[in-house]
């Protein structure tokens, strides 16, 4: 097992009235972005901070590489997280944000300004949190979490408040850091953004696990796998050829087919051995929403 | 307790503007102090002590004699620059809550037990830093009014040096009582209220409580009153015994207790609770 692997096993946490995590396991792996998805309240939030020592858990425990977070030695230095509900002083500026950090973390004052370098905030370094807009807080936040250049990083809707370029910007940092073969646990509601973003997921409603694996695999075992878009004047004779590979498609309702059980490259050719025309040939992924809204069906809803 | 902490829980206060504005209305309450307490040994005359119970004329007695009148006027601004001390440490804690950093204070320090430590350590710097303040500010303008007063300015007493040293111990006591508090009370507005009020009008309150409690029940709970903790170090410091009060040490132990009860509920109490 690597040493920066998450495992989570068997966490609970039983508020007055509400189970807001039931017996969920699941583990992250390294080098790879991991989707922490679920709908509100189904307990994202609860795990994560369960995770890192801030919320007690009624029973199970979460290690990383074994060790739980508050035995961790140099905590920063080897997970870096952002959550919600966490914010600065309003009356301090960013750059002494950070610098209180690194001074309870016995890192250099140096950091705060290579991490304000990183996630592009050093215009307005000497500014007061409370001037800050919501995007600018939110790299901030990542800013403290980078601060240690932690092995393992743990976000919590990192997205939110985010402009479209903040968000490509962040899938894009996610995407290197996790190349680096660091672990990186991202939660979100944005599932188009997570298409793009994770390399797996883990599904959760109800403070129960729903589903884990590989985007792709998790794509696939719902029957919305990768699948061909296909446009042409000529559906009939298309389908014909197709019968012959084996490769089913279904006319959708904008005119154009959909192709299972083949590859672009096998329907190209097909197509043109039988001289039928083509406007438009696409492989598509399956869409992690649809399957994310069927897998969740009847369990979500506020608790 | 780890001193890169303390380092920290300082630059916390030090990077924004709650220091430098209790500093500010520190400075007329402790200016209004050093003059009131001058006011009332000038104009405090021995004979007009007629009328009042035996014990009372005794401590007005006490109370004007040179070395007491030194030990006031070298300790003046201790009234109010404990309430600042005191408010200060309980927002060094409440803050945390109130601006939503404690998630990156624990998440930085998840050994909580060491963050609440390194704030008492971090209150009582502030609390030696606005002794120090007052006590240097004390010497060099109270000698001349002891000459105005005609007492010698008895600089080189051991009584005087005591009550000052004691002043630090009760700066110092107080600082870790406010943090306690913060910790128990983790709404800035609540915690900095009560403090306040409790600070300034529940002692005389209590002090009233007891007086009737003593008048009605039983003598003996008048004797009680050293529980209060600002009577307790209104004692602490006085420089010498005054006659009908429980010996300074019983102040010092009263404060003691207080801080230490406060500070230890407080930390086991951080320890359990779901930061969220
Ligand atoms: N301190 C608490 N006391 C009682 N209930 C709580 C507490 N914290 C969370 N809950 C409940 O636990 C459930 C899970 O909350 P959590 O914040 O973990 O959900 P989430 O998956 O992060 O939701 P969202 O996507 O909306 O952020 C919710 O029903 C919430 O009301
Ligand atoms: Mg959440």
């Amino acid at each position: 097992m690597s040493t920066d692997e998450i495992v989570v096993e068997h966490l609970t946490k039983q508020y007055k009235r509400l189970r807001a995590v039931d017996d969920l396991s699941f583990s992250v792996r390294t080098g790879r972005v991991t989707g922490f998805l679920g709908p509100n309240g189904a307990g994202k939030t609860t795990t994560l901070r369960m995770l890192l020592g801030l919320v007690t858990p009624t029973s199970g425990q979460a290690t990383f590489g074994g060790t739980k977070y508050v035995d961790l030695h140099d905590p920063l230095k080897h997970v870096g997280a952002v959550l919600e509900a966490s914010s600065a002083h309003r009356g301090r500026t960013g750059r002494n944000h950070l610098r209180m950090i690194c001074r309870a973390a016995g890192l250099p004052d140096s950091r705060a300004d290579e991490v304000l370098t990183i996630v592009g905030l050093t215009p307005a370094a000497n500014r007061k949190f409370k001037g800050y807009s919501l995007g600018m807080r939110q790299r901030l936040g990542i800013a403290a979490a980078l601060l240690g250049d932690p092995r393992v990083l743990i976000l919590d809707e990192p997205a939110n408040g985010l402009d479209p370029e903040g968000i490509r910007w962040m899938r894009d940092l996610l995407k290197a850091l996790a190349s680096e073969g660091r672990t990186v646990l991202v939660s979100s509601h944005l599932l188009g953004e997570m298409q793009l973003l994770a390399d797996d997921v883990v599904i959760v409603a109800a403070g129960k696990l729903i589903r884990q694996g590989p985007v792709d695999e998790v794509l696939g075992t719902m029957g919305t796998g990768a699948h061909v878009r296909v446009r042409t004047p000529q559906a009939a004779e298309l389908k014909a050829a197709l019968s012959e590979l084996n490769a089913t498609a279904t006319e959708q309702s904008d005119g154009s087919l959909m192709v299972v059980g083949a590859e672009a490259a096998a329907i190209g050719h097909a197509a043109f051995t039988a001289s039928v025309e083509l406007h438009e040939l696409a492989t598509e992924r399956g869409d992690l929403e649809q399957v994310f809204l069927q897998l969740t069906a009847g369990k979500a809803g506020i608790r | 307790m780890s001193l890169g902490l303390v380092n920290a829980e300082l630059f916390k206060v030090r990077t924004t503007s709650i220091w430098w504005i209790l500093g500010i209305v520190l400075v007329p309450l402790y200016a209004a102090s050093v003059l009131a307490n001058w006011a009332t040994f000038a104009t405090t005359d021995p004979a007009t002590t007629e009328g009042a119970s035996d014990v009372q004329a005794e401590q007005v007695q006490a109370a004007l004699e040179p070395v007491n009148v030194a030990t006031t006027m070298y300790t003046s601004g201790q009234y109010f620059g404990i309430l600042i001390v005191v408010l200060l440490a309980a927002i060094i804690v409440t803050s945390e809550f109130f601006h939503l950093t404690a998630t990156t204070t624990f998440l930085t320090t998840p050994r909580r037990e060491s963050v609440i430590l390194a704030k008492f350590g971090a209150a009582i710097v502030v609390g030696l830093i606005v002794w120090l303040l007052t006590t240097v500010i004390n010497l060099i303008v109270v000698p001349p009014i002891m000459s105005n007063l005609d007492v010698p300015t008895q600089l080189g007493s051991a009584d005087v040096w005591r009550a000052i040293g004691l002043n630090a111990l009760a700066f110092v006591l107080w600082a870790i009582l406010g943090v306690g508090v913060g910790v128990l009370i983790r709404s800035q507005i609540a915690a900095t209220l009560v403090l306040a009020i409790s600070y300034v009008v529940g002692s005389a309150a209590l002090q009233l409580v007891f007086f009737l409690l003593s008048q009605w029940v039983a003598e003996w709970i008048n004797k009680l009153q050293v529980l209060v903790p600002t009577t307790a170090s209104q004692l602490m410091i006085s420089g010498t015994d005054l006659p009908g009060n429980p010996p300074r040490w019983v102040g010092a132990a009263v404060l003691i207790g207080y801080a230490a009860i406060t500070g230890i509920i407080g930390t086991l109490i951080t320890k359990r609770r779901d930061i969220s």
